[in-house]
């Protein structure tokens, strides 16, 4: 499913070139529909009667309770639900639709919407401007807040949980199409499909978190995009920027996003990005570059980021030039840098003027006491090369063949490979990092709990069969119950 | 405890009202070897080896990530695996060539074997005390591993320490097995040990290098790849543990991937398959062979 999409939108972008921002394909969502002749079977329900009876302008204020309705709201007004009245879908169909601008849905959760991915049921659709979404709590829908061509809205502080299908019977949990100038501020989206951003410039993401999504925020061809303190966890993907020019990452945090696709942050022909304090940690790779930057216009920026514990610290494929990496802390990836594929990284610098990286693996000193170390840092490992020429042999990490293999390459300069690229002014102490807060398991305690257990079974059986052995000779019944005392505390 | 001690508890076994029982003889062959075994000065070089390196392997993965506070799968986690790969599998080798061929160049055997017990009651016997005595060498080594590790607050996977011990008590048992089947089939001693670290390089180093090879050459199928490395019981130990970890197995590339796609939930159940397929086949051949020739 997400390979036959990548397709797709390979070939919507490949044909003819890279499209120019204001000549953007725009294949259009689902047709919008009016509430088909099924949906509107259910009677206008009270809140239905409340917006009818309202002047423009006016505020609705709707009490506790369940409503089994479906709402449009054709008039620009402000619903604002107390106590948290909950609107039920009854799983099927839209439940929230807004055609006018200006409206304000505040304080509802929105729960039960159909499963029809073609007709892309939604619990708050909006068609028109400056709508804002507030506070809303959305359990169990298809797609969660669907703006189309709603440029201004705010959407802020809602609470989007998906249906949990197969990922590709899912819907998108909160979706910005052609919305320029708007702000998605302090949402959390869970068990969805993506948080897509499509067509939109200027936009601000700040904030949200979404977990346990394929594409934690998915942005094609906005431009002008700041995406600030988010955290993005456990999804297929957590940042993934497309066609996008002008897009400032800061202060995010991405935790372990893995799968096939796995990326922290993957970048496709974005330009004039820069990533700047962003926590990069458990990722199958924490960042993707293809083709980004595309132009020279500025170079593509990665700054006091801290990218550690990722398989793949950075991948690179070879067409990727024009970055800048100084002052990020690359700590203990299984593979700081690699090359998908052939090729080199001369076109990227990983140091400018006095300033590199931080390197966990680096084995070089400072004598002069500069913070810099004396020796270039040099990526250069014989296994690190064979694994970015052939992925398969990642099978062996880990073994001892592998370090056979590194061995060698360190022991035989004529099989030592071309260094990928040199730091030559690498930090000695990690950048400190700016984050927020970083991700501790802990588990000493459980791990002290178990050190004792197993060192208490090691000993004791040392101790039991040390111990009785001098009544073993005389005493016959001994030896049986001793041998049963180990046993017994070895099942 | 010499021979003639063993002889003894057999004899005392043999007047007892109860009449000796396969599983009595067992365990007193079993009790022997493994006394014998924790006194012994390879456990001892053992426990204290595998004990240092895996402190070693702490500290050194503890000073490098320290202060950032952050978990994942670091270099601890790996580095013990890594250590793991490499030193249980010479253990449970040497541990078992040694046990029969030894006995059996010093007469031991012969005088054991004279006594009211089959040769199979002997190997099953060995093997159990052995088995226990590698269990006492990891449950002592991984212990102080995880004891420093918690006391420098290495984040670590709650958990991951107790299925580390498991599996490596798997491989050890598996590897004893092996062990056991080749000193069954030589003639000296030295012999044995010999085949059995040739062994163990085989399947810790040759086998991988060869897989390598073979994927750079032959463009294996990922399919292949993975069938052909569940065969050797030292990487099933090492993805199984991967697995266990909470890791999920993409960290090992595309075959990772395919193996998760392709067996997801499965997993545990075919790792352990391989696993007990290895302890259990050499030791049934072993003990055919011992029982049809014991003394050779």
């Amino acid at each position: 499913m997400r390979r036959s999409m990548c397709a797709i939108l390979l070939l919507a972008c490949s044909a003819g070139g890279r499209p120019q921002p204001d000549e953007h394909p725009v294949v259009s969502p689902a047709s919008v529909h009016p509430l088909g002749a099924k949906e509107a079977a259910l009677p206008t329900g009270e809140i239905g009667r409340r917006i009818a009876a309202a002047a423009d302008g006016e505020v609705v204020e709707i009490g506790p309770g369940v409503y089994h309705e479906r709402i449009q709201v054709t008039r620009p007004l402000t619903l604002v639900g107390r106590g948290r009245p909950v609107i039920d879908g009854g799983g099927s169909g839209d439940i929230i639709e807004i055609t006018a601008p200006g409206v304000t849905i505040k304080g509802f959760a929105v729960r039960n919407t159909g499963i029809d991915l073609e007709q892309e049921n939604a619990a708050i659709r909006v068609l028109a401007g400056n709508a804002v979404i507030e506070d809303n709590v959305l359990e169990d829908v298809l797609f969660g807040i669907d703006l189309r061509e709603s440029p201004g809205s705010v959407v802020k502080g809602n609470r989007i949980g998906g249906k949990l299908l197969d990922i590709a019977r899912r819907g998108d949990g909160l979706r910005l199409w052609r919305c320029d100038h708007a702000l998605v501020d302090s949402n959390i989206v869970h068990d969805g499909r993506d948080t897509l951003l499509w067509y939109s410039t200027d936009i601000t993401v700040r904030g949200n978190s979404a977990s346990r999504c394929r594409y934690g925020l998915h942005l094609m061809f906005s431009d002008d995009v700041k995406i600030e303190e988010n955290v993005l966890s456990e999804n297929s993907v957590g940042v993934y920027l497309m066609y996008s020019t002008g897009v400032e990452l800061t202060r995010n945090q991405l935790l372990n996003n893995r799968g096939p696709s796995g990326y922290g942050i993957g970048l496709k022909e974005t330009d004039q990005f820069s990533a700047t304090d962003n926590l990069l940690v458990g990722n199958r790779v924490g960042v993707y570059i293809d083709g980004s930057p595309f132009s020279d216009k500025k170079p593509g920026e990665f700054t006091h980021n801290t990218i550690a514990l990722n398989d793949i610290g950075l991948t690179f494929l070879p067409s990727a030039r024009g970055n800048e990496l100084t002052e990020n802390n690359f700590i203990d990836n299984i593979d700081q840098v690699s090359v998908a594929g052939r090729g080199d990284l001369s076109g990227n610098r990983f140091w400018k003027g006095d300033r590199g990286n931080y390197w966990s693996d680096y084995t070089g000193y400072d004598q002069n006491g500069d913070g810099v170390g004396d020796f270039v840092y040099e990526s250069q490992t014989l296994f690190d090369n064979l694994m970015d020429k052939e992925p398969k042999l990642r099978l062996f990490l880990f073994s001892p063949a592998q370090q056979a293999i590194e061995f060698v390459g360190r022991a035989l300069p004529a099989v030592r490979p071309e260094a990928k690229f040199t730091d030559e002014v690498p930090l000695m102490r990690p950048v400190p990092a700016r984050y927020v807060t970083a991700d501790n398991r802990g588990g000493s305690g459980f791990l002290a709990a178990a050190g004792c257990v197993l060192t208490a079974l090691g000993g004791g059986i040392v101790l039991a069969v040390t111990w009785p052995s001098r009544s073993r000779r005389t005493a016959s019944g001994g030896e049986v119950s001793g041998l049963t005392l180990v046993f017994g505390g070895v099942r | 405890m010499n021979t003639i001690s063993v002889a003894d508890e057999l004899v005392v076994a043999g007047r007892r009202t109860v009449p000796p029982s396969h599983a009595r003889n067992v365990l007193t062959v079993a009790h022997r070897e493994l006394r014998e075994a924790v006194r012994s000065r390879w456990f001892i070089l053992y426990t204290v080896a595998f004990a240092v390196l895996g402190l070693g392997v702490s500290f050194v993965s503890t000073a490098v990530a320290g202060g950032t506070g952050l978990s994942g799968f670091g270099r601890t986690t790996a580095g013990l695996i890594n250590m793991v790969l490499l030193v249980v599998p010479l253990m449970g080798l040497t541990a078992g060539a040694g046990s029969v061929a030894s006995d059996r160049e010093r007469g031991m055997l012969q005088y054991l074997l004279a006594q009211p017990v089959t040769p199979g009651e002997v190997l099953f016997g060995k093997f159990l005390g052995l088995a226990v005595s590698l269990l006492a060498c990891l449950c002592l080594g991984l212990g102080t591993c995880a004891l420093v590790l918690s006391w420098q607050g290495q984040p670590t996977r709650p958990g991951s320490i107790l299925w580390l011990a498991g599996l490596s008590f798997g491989l050890a048992m598996a590897m004893l097995s092996v062990g056991m089947l080749i000193s069954v089939l030589a003639r000296k001693a030295s012999v044995a040990v010999g085949t059995a670290v040739f062994v163990w390089l085989v399947l810790v180093f040759v086998t991988d290098l060869g897989l390598m090879a073979g994927v750079v050459s032959l463009r294996m199928r990922i399919e292949d790849l993975f069938l052909l490395s569940l065969a050797n019981p030292v990487q099933v130990f090492k993805m199984w543990s991967l697995h266990a970890a909470g890791t999920t197995l993409d960290v090992l590339g595309p075959a990772g991937l395919y193996a998760m796609d392709q067996y997801g939930p499965r997993l545990h159940a075919i790792f352990a398959a391989c696993m007990a397929g290895w302890v259990a086949v050499p030791m049934v051949i072993a003990s055919v062979t011992f029982s049809r020739r014991p003394l050779i």
